[in-house]
């Protein structure tokens, strides 16, 4: 039996998964735990070792192929066994709580409206009749939304036609996306969606939108179809700007004694890590101690619920070639400097080299974006959904200002809060980034 | 007196009684049944030996227990005379799970395997291999069994008569075949079937005896047979024998029988094979009037007997329909 | 114009009056068989044709089946057109090697040389409680070699148009006359007309569930569906009247406009011919419209039983064709 290679779900929010490159060509030998191919999650590449020894009979899928999680994408085995000529799809090895997570995402985005569920055994195909199977193929119905009413659940044309005659707009678009289309007078007739059995979910919409809105200049003479990290970077971009309102406040801060700080201390870290303390750390360090005195900040919005993270992880943009990863620092408020610069610099050198583990990408609770080193003071930052809100630092410029009366030259800097209106409100932003603004002002504090 | 008569040496006054009675047996049966079939009471078809008797008593009458027969569609004369139970018999006809065949087979197919006879055949030649192999077996396991194989003229012109009959004579098998001549293959006279006087000629044809008997002579067919069955037994192979006789009724239940005439039946008739040896009994001082009345009259309640067993019997239950068959 | 004269006559006189017509003009034809003379064979088709066509052209023969058989086929060989009555379906087994191996083959084998316009009339089976060597339907045997075409029709009309297309024919066909059907009666014209082999006819039209069945089983079909009009199913009955050729067309069309089929026929269900039907309608385009299981009802895999109880119990009755379409349009 030729044993299935598979797309690996890497993350609870991982549904597809883009195919960067082989390491092998169909015919070479594949030992267990060799590098086999390379792909991209959500923002990281990563390489996938071969579960089997064998042949490599088959490769589905090629470079930029986008993957849903557990799809097959291409066999080993013995030589000349036989394999099939296209990929039979979801995986037969997939196991149930990948099923039940991919299943609960779209599920909680469904309204009251009562569906029989029908429980379907992952892997399992649905049952169905031949003329249930082309009417649901006409009306692009996915078969395992169907309560069927033969034996063993078995699908029938009158099950079809009951499914199909329900309310269009109920059975196949969320409630929330109809009503965004419904305010933006978005078409959805001509949308494919791409939730769980094709259903319209808030996604579609916003790109819908988004294709409405952009028109490809007329004179353009170079094309791209964007793929891999791309179109993940563009997915998630649009989908946080269209669903989260943002409102940004900024505010400018002395860092005087934040560059007397980091003199001090560049020294010890250096001679403990090996590594040179940057702004960068500090303003982490800081943003994390007052995280944690701001729950509201740190919180993540998902699926109309505010969760309240007790863990503060606090992640990094990085710009990368041709992109943009965020990386993770975990438990930001229990390390100290030497600890964040040594992480910082590595997560950050693993961005750039695209080695970051799928560990590493996950769980931030508010994110940092630094464009400190060009000629930027302020911007709007997009949050990183599904936090609430994210830090844009700007350049640290020597500014004339004004201390007690007095015209003083001092380091300043300036820092966007982009927050989330739909968690939190103003006053409680400003209330945030005014308690940053103090604590790096006084930095001292951090090293209590 | 027995000792006037030239017969075999085992048969027994009390043989000669008892296949006298067998003989009003065999004829109450089928006439029982055509009965029975007249008024609808049985349904399927039947083959009905009334006017042959004397070629199944006597021709069976000589054999061992361990002999063997092969039957025909028209066998309920070889099965009674196989000491066949006339119970058994009455039951399958009426198609009850008392019969022979549980009530699955009917009359063409009548088998009593452990008394020897294996069975009726409703193919018109399809058991004369049969025999063949049946006497192959005795032969390769020494078993010193001789198989009696009947069928009728029309099978003689059956392709499986040729065949078998040549591979008998090349392997010197103990078989016996009888040709039964009723005159008839269903209506086909034997005169247009058939280019020679007499079927036993063929016999020459493979290098094995032929010989013609009267069917209705019950002395005759006992002693041709016995010698035909004991040179078999020793090795030298098959016979040939052919029963000249008649069936008084038709084919089989539904027969105008048009092929043929009143006078002719009529003369027939007159052959009778019961009658002559009834008489020939009573001449020799073996039976007396009153003996033989009293002989055909149990032969009679005993198929009354037997009715009544068919009609008080079980059919077979729905769940039977599968038993039996292999695959 | 001449008026067309028709007469209600039973199947049996339908088979007669085809062949009598064809042989009152077509020197060629004639009748072979056990039987057929005087005693007007076993179930008397042939009754009367003695007397008017001699023995010369109604032919007793001796109870000689590979004979008769193969006597057909080099009769049919040189140019005559030979009807060869065969007094059951059984005794085929008997003739097997001159159909199988002589009369479907010849004509190919010899590079289309020759030609072997015969036909086998024989009676087969059940229920007149014959048992088991008398009361077969094999006619998925037949179906199964190439070069035989194999008609079973239903009723007397199909069966006189049938014959006469048979005989017309220049290949070798095997004629199946359902020997319940002997008796039944139906309205039959007068004079000669021919119903084309490989044209299926719709017996009863419906849209809930196409029922393909062949012979004797049409008429259990029928009743049937007269049973489960009442319950307001509508049951599209196809006869095929011949089963090689196959009409496809017909058959894939119905099931395309119910969605549902239903194989019926008297023979062993195993190996018969109803799986042909059921795999042709997979493999055809009214796959795709199937909206229940195919099912298949057939005889049990046991030799025919004598008694009579058993017997009916061993071959689909009308309710066990009641209970499949129940079953099968369940999910209307």
């Amino acid at each position: 039996m030729a044993k299935e290679i598979f797309m690996p779900k890497l993350s609870s929010t991982m549904e597809t998964g883009t195919l960067l490159e082989w390491f092998k060509e169909e015919g070479d030998t594949v030992e267990i735990g060799e590098p086999l191919f390379e792909i991209l999650t959500d923002k990281i590449n990563i390489e996938v070792e071969a579960y089997d020894d064998g042949i490599l009979l088959k490769r589905y899928f090629d470079t930029d192929d986008q993957v849903p999680v557990n799809h097959v994408i291409g066999y080993i085995g013995q030589a000349n066994e036989q394999v099939p000529a296209e990929s039979p799809g979801e995986s037969g090895e997939s196991n149930e709580s990948n099923e039940q997570a991919l299943q609960e995402e779209t599920v909680a985005e469904e309204a009251e409206r009562p569906l029989v569920a029908v429980s379907v055994i992952s892997g399992e195909k649905p049952r169905a009749t031949p003329a249930a199977r082309r009417m649901a193929k006409t009306n692009q119905v996915e078969l395992t939304a169907i309560a069927g009413s033969g034996p063993n659940g078995r699908v029938h044309v009158k099950d079809v036609n009951e499914y199909v005659n329900e309310d269009q707009a109920h059975s196949k678009i969320t409630p929330l996306a109809n009503k965004i289309a419904k305010h933006e007078n978005v078409d959805i007739t001509t949308i494919s969606g791409s939730g769980l059995n094709g259903k319209i979910v808030k996604q579609d919409i916003s790109a819908a939108i988004q294709e409405k809105s952009t028109k490809a200049p007329a004179s353009s003479q170079k094309r791209r179809k964007i793929g891999g990290m791309r179109k993940v970077i563009s997915d998630r971009m649009s989908q946080s700007a269209f669903t989260a309102p943002h409102v940004t406040l900024t505010s400018e801060i002395d860092t005087t004694k934040v560059k007397e700080l980091r003199v001090q201390l560049l020294p010890i870290v250096e001679k403990q890590t090996g590594m040179r303390l940057s702004y960068t750390e500090v303003i982490i360090k800081a943003v994390g101690l007052v995280l944690s005195r701001f729950p509201a900040v740190n919180a993540s919005f998902i699926n109309d619920e505010i969760i309240y993270n007790d863990a503060v992880h606090i992640g990094l943009a990085v710009a990368v070639p041709d992109g943009l990863m965020v990386p993770v620092l975990k438990d930001v408020n229990q390390k100290g400097l030497a600890d964040l610069t040594m992480e910082a610099k590595e997560i950050g050198k693993r961005a750039r080299e695209q080695k970051l583990l799928p560990d590493q990408l996950k769980g931030s609770t508010f994110t940092i974006s630094n464009l400190g080193m060009y000629a930027i003071d302020a911007f709007t930052p997009i949050i990183n959904q599904p936090e609430t809100a994210i830090l844009g630092v700007g350049r640290m410029l020597e500014k004339p200002v004004v201390i007690k009366g007095e015209i003083e030259v001092r380091p300043m800097m300036t820092l966007s809060l982009s927050f989330d209106h739909r968690v939190i409100d103003g006053a409680p932003a400003a209330e945030f980034l005014t308690e940053l603004k103090r604590v790096l002002e006084n930095p001292f504090e951090l090293l209590v | 007196m027995l000792s006037t008569m030239k017969l075999p040496s085992h048969i027994t006054e009390k043989k000669l009684k008892s296949l006298y009675k067998e003989m009003w047996l065999i004829r109450y049966f089928d006439e029982k049944v055509d009965q029975f079939f007249a008024k609808g009471m049985i349904h399927g078809t039947t083959h009905l030996c009334v006017g042959q008797e004397a070629s199944a008593s006597g021709s069976i009458g000589v054999l061992q227990a361990k002999d063997k027969i092969i039957s025909t569609h028209r066998g309920h004369g070889h099965c009674i005379a196989k000491e066949g139970d006339v119970n058994k018999m009455m039951a399958e006809l009426f198609g009850r799970v008392t019969g022979y065949c549980k009530g699955k087979g009917g009359s063409m197919h009548i088998a009593d395997v452990e008394k020897g006879n294996l069975g009726a055949n409703g193919i018109v030649g399809g058991g004369i291999p049969l025999a063949v192999g049946a006497a192959l077996t005795s032969k390769m396991k020494n078993q010193g069994y001789v198989v009696l194989c009947f069928f009728g003229d029309g099978a003689s012109n059956e392709g499986s008569f040729h065949e078998a009959l040549n591979l008998a004579a090349i392997w010197d098998l103990p078989v016996v075949f009888i040709c039964e001549n009723n005159q008839y293959g269903m209506s086909g006279p034997v005169k247009e079937m058939t280019r020679i006087e007499n079927i036993a000629e063929r016999a020459s044809a493979y290098g094995i005896p032929g010989k013609v008997v009267d069917g209705n002579d019950m002395i005759e067919i006992m002693n041709t047979v016995h010698e035909a069955v004991e040179k078999a037994r020793e090795g030298n192979g098959p016979a040939l024998i052919e029963m000249k006789t008649y069936r008084w009724k038709g084919h089989s239940k539904s027969d105008a029988k048009k092929y043929r005439t009143r006078e002719e039946e009529t003369e027939w008739r007159k052959k009778d094979g019961i009658k002559r040896f009834k008489d020939l009994l009573i001449e020799e001082k073996i039976l007396s009037e009153e003996e033989a009345n009293k002989l055909q009259e149990e032969a009679k309640k005993e198929i009354e007997e037997a009715v009544k067993f068919a009609e008080n019997s079980p059919e077979p239950p729905l769940e039977s329909l599968l038993e039996d068959v292999y695959a | 114009m001449t008026e067309i004269k028709i007469r209600e006559i039973t199947y049996l006189e339908a088979v007669r009056e085809a062949m009598s017509q064809e042989m009152r003009q077509n020197e060629d034809v004639f009748i072979l068989g056990e039987d057929i003379g005087v005693y007007g064979g076993a179930f008397g088709v042939t009754r009367g044709m003695i007397e008017e066509f001699g023995p010369e052209r109604v032919r007793n023969t001796p109870i000689s089946e590979a004979a008769i058989a193969g006597g057909a086929v080099g009769a049919a060989l040189t140019g005559m057109r030979p009807i060869l009555e065969l007094q059951f379906s059984d005794f085929i087994t008997i003739a097997m090697d001159q159909l199988v191996n002589q009369a479907a083959k010849t004509r190919y084998m010899f590079g289309g040389k020759g030609k072997v316009p015969m036909v086998v009339r024989t009676p087969a089976g059940s229920g007149t409680g014959a048992a088991a060597q008398h009361s077969q339907s094999l006619e998925a045997w037949m179906a199964h070699i190439p070069g035989l075409k194999v008609v079973q029709p239903s009723n007397a009309y199909d069966a006189k148009g049938l014959l006469k297309a048979a005989m017309d024919d220049d290949n070798p066909v095997i004629f199946y006359e359902h020997k319940l059907l002997y008796r039944t009666q139906c309205n039959v014209p007068e004079e000669q007309y021919s119903i084309p082999l490989g044209k299926a006819d719709i017996k009863r039209e419906g849209k809930d569930v196409t029922i393909v069945a062949t012979a004797i089983m049409v008429h259990k079909t029928l009743e049937a569906a007269t049973e489960l009009e009442k319950e307001g199913i509508d049951v599209e009955i196809i006869d095929p009247r011949t089963i090689v050729p196959l009409d496809e067309e017909a058959i894939i069309e119905s099931v395309k406009k119910t969605g549902r089929l239903i194989v019926v026929h008297e023979a062993v269900k195993r190996g018969g011919f109803g799986g042909e039907i059921a795999s042709m309608i997979a493999e055809s385009e009214a796959f795709d419209y199937l909206d229940s299981p195919i099912k298949r009802l057939g005889g049990l895999a046991v030799p025919i039983p004598y008694n009579p109880t058993l017997e009916k119990a061993v071959v689909p009755q009308v309710p066990d064709i009641i209970e499949a379409v129940k079953e099968t349009v369940r999910f209307k």
